[in-house]
């Protein structure tokens, strides 16, 4: 067998070649960060950047995994999850909007908050054993040469990401809500002359970002990992952050650069497990190289593409 | 015939002065304009109200776990500020953190977010550690700490001037570009502690080999803490110089107020930019090389962790004024010594004491004045 070939053909005990894994891989690893990052596109559409996406990830994982292994049901944490992102966002909704302080140093302060109290609980199931979820693949679609695994056979949180990423895009850009959303992102003042508050779109939307996050995190811990480990989200939340920079505010963009992460960070593992031999570490910096390459090979494109009042207080 | 008539020009209306300010002390002014009123006595009080919030949620959050907070109060109390071995640990830990502080202020006062001090912090150790390696025993004492900082100095600014020039020219916001530099910054380290510079007489643990003795920073016996707090204070003091006295440091702020005016005005901002990014990185990678010779002596993974977040909460905290830095990091030293006591004496896990950090340090931004930073 000619070596490319190689790679897209199974391999050994493996089911898949180099290609098709990374690929899966890359959805499954990156879903974790899309949830992530459509949240943070709402809560940015609105103007309020929440670099504590990282910490609404923490939260959500720790929630979500500590409900699963108490009740067996995943599902269950993913509603904790997302309960813990959305009351973690709460808090840096109000002291950006209502308090009006400085909404980068209050993201990192509420990261801090994450780490801090997900030490504080997470501690007794560092070593604890989950029923998490389980690959569910979609009878017929998964059965379609390369597009059927790397696509249709995972978690349910990958698939119910398929349809909030299309579903987010429309709420923003074709529901009333979104209009306003992106009126308190762009012009906050024009919503106060229709008798709106920007202040309250802007508090839901932040909490609703955080509440996506903490499904992401869920995703992570219960349909990933299938374990807990203190800041086991490793900065993915602050990769989030920028993929919803240089994906110009827009979710389907969002997702795109979601998998190409999730390729990034999957890469070290799929060729280690395919025999390569490479760097750990360089494949440890890799997403984070791959973030900064990317971000400034969109510079140009994104320039205008940024809500108006983003990062500034009403 | 008679001469035209002149009609002598109209002399030019003179505006109106504008009314003088109504001056709330008289028409004089008073010769000290401060006094205490009821409004700076309300926000005093206020922020005191925050600081207790922050002390009685934290008291909840431990309650929860089945510990009394007013003893865990009095012994982070006891542990740090009463006992003297204690309170050298404090300074021991706040060293870093003035550093790590002192390079998020430098460049906000240019309006630049660096939240990098924690990959600045790192490679500042790795290449102190570096350097110590690469000298041996062949140099040692005084001219071995130099190079020491030098190079964690140097490796610092490579770090955060890498964030200033993707700003300048790529457009990247310096936010972000910092956040992720930490990571690889970290990877870096870990990549050499486990590779090439591995102890490989050591017990098998990632770690450099240790720094000889003669090489460590001095212990200055009063304090019971090593000299890092000298030369933390003495970079509170240059910086402060720096910003308030030179022409450079009133360039950052014209520039950190409205970069445009100051393109204007013919300032070199993009100049002005980078040089704030690499004092601020030689700063913590200064920080980086006194955590590394002052207490660690070895190079591991995790070295320092954290101590760049908690810089950049304590410059936030002291709306980045230099003095008031090193009393926030002081503050935040001393609560990070009573998370190692709390872990002995009440069996709480090390992160506890982050979130008392931070609601400490959400207390104080919720102060509608720490916009004005």
């Amino acid at each position: 067998m000619t070596p490319v070939l190689a790679l897209f053909t199974p391999k050994g005990q493996h089911n898949y070649g180099l290609i098709i894994s990374i690929l899966i891989g890359a959805v499954a690893g990156g879903t974790s960060i899309l949830w992530a990052a459509l949240g943070e596109t709402i809560s940015e559409r609105a103007g309020v950047i929440n670099v504590g996406t990282e910490g609404c990830m923490l939260v959500g994982c720790l929630a979500a995994f500590a409900t699963a292994v108490k009740t067996g049901n995943p599902w269950y944490g993913v509603v904790t999850g997302a309960a813990a992102g959305a009351a973690l966002a709460a808090v840096h909704a109000w002291m950006v909007v209502y308090r009006k302080a400085n909404q980068l140093a209050t993201g990192l302060v509420v990261f801090f908050l994450a780490i801090g109290i997900t030490d504080l609980y997470g501690t007794s199931y560092v070593s604890s054993e989950v029923h998490g979820f389980k690959n569910l693949a979609i009878p017929g679609l998964s059965k379609i040469p390369w597009i059927g695994p790397i696509l249709f056979n995972h978690d349910p949180l990958v698939y119910l990401a398929y349809v909030a990423t299309p579903a987010i895009w429309w709420f923003l850009f074709r529901s009333r809500w979104g209009l306003l959303i992106r009126t308190a992102g762009e012009k906050p003042e024009s919503l106060v002359a229709y008798g709106l508050s920007p202040a309250k779109i802007r508090t839901l939307s932040v909490i609703a970002g955080g509440a996506l996050a903490g499904v992401g995190g869920a995703q992570l811990s219960t349909a990933v990992a299938l374990s807990w480990a203190e800041n086991m989200t490793v900065g993915r939340g602050f990769i989030a952050v920028a993929l919803v920079i240089f994906a110009a505010w827009e979710p389907m963009k969002v997702m795109a650069g979601a998998f190409l992460f999730g390729a990034a960070i999957t890469l070290g593992s799929q060729l280690q497990v395919h025999g390569y031999k490479v760097n750990q570490f360089l494949l440890d910096a890799l997403p984070y190289l791959v973030t900064i390459i990317v971000l400034v090979a969109l510079a140009r494109k994104r320039k205008n593409a940024a809500p108006e009042a983003l990062g500034m207080s009403l | 015939m008679t001469a035209p008539v002149v009609t002598p020009p109209e002399t030019p209306t003179v505006a109106e002065p504008p009314a003088e300010p109504e001056n709330p002390y008289g028409r004089f002014g008073p010769l000290v304009k401060w006094r205490p009123t009821t409004k700076t006595a309300r926000s005093a009080g206020r922020i005191l109200l925050a600081y207790l919030a922050a002390l009685v949620i934290f008291g909840a959050f431990v309650a929860l776990r089945h510990i009394n907070p007013l003893s865990m109060y009095h012994s982070i109390w006891t542990s740090t500020i009463t006992n003297r071995y204690g309170f050298g640990q404090v300074l021991v830990r706040t060293s870093p953190f003035i550093l790590a502080a002192l390079a998020v202020s430098v460049p906000a006062r240019a309006g630049l977010i660096n939240i990098g001090g924690e990959g600045q912090l790192v490679v500042g150790a790795t290449a102190a550690g570096g350097v110590a390696l690469a000298l041996g025993t062949h140099v040692t004492g005084f001219p071995a700490l130099l190079l020491m900082a030098l190079a964690g100095m140097a490796a610092g600014a490579l770090w955060a001037g890498l964030a200033a020039v993707l700003k300048l020219a790529g457009n990247v916001s310096e936010a972000i570009s910092t956040l992720l530099l930490n990571y690889i910054g970290a990877d870096v380290l870990a990549y050499l502690v486990y590779g090439p510079w591995k102890d490989k007489s050591g017990n098998g643990q990632p770690a450099s080999k240790p720094l000889p003795k003669a090489d460590y920073l001095p212990t200055i016996g009063i304090l019971k803490a090593h000299a890092g707090i000298i030369i933390a204070l003495v970079a509170v003091i240059v910086v402060a110089w720096a910003m308030n006295r030179t022409k450079w440091g009133f360039a950052l702020k014209v520039v950190g107020g409205n970069p445009e005016a100051g393109r204007r005005s013919g300032l070199a901002v993009a100049g002005l930019t980078l040089s704030a990014m690499l004092v601020g990185g030689a700063l913590a990678g200064l920080g980086g090389m006194v955590q590394f010779s002052g207490l660690e002596g070895q190079l591991r993974p995790g070295l320092a962790a954290t101590y760049g977040y908690l810089g950049f909460l304590a410059s936030w905290l002291a709306r980045h004024r230099p003095y008031r830095v090193a009393l926030a990091a002081l503050l935040i030293g001393a609560i990070s010594v009573a998370g190692n006591s709390l872990e002995l004496s009440s069996h709480l896990p090390g992160g506890a004491v982050d979130v008392l950090m931070a609601l400490v340090l959400l207390a104080v931004l919720s102060q509608k004045q720490a916009v004005k930073a």
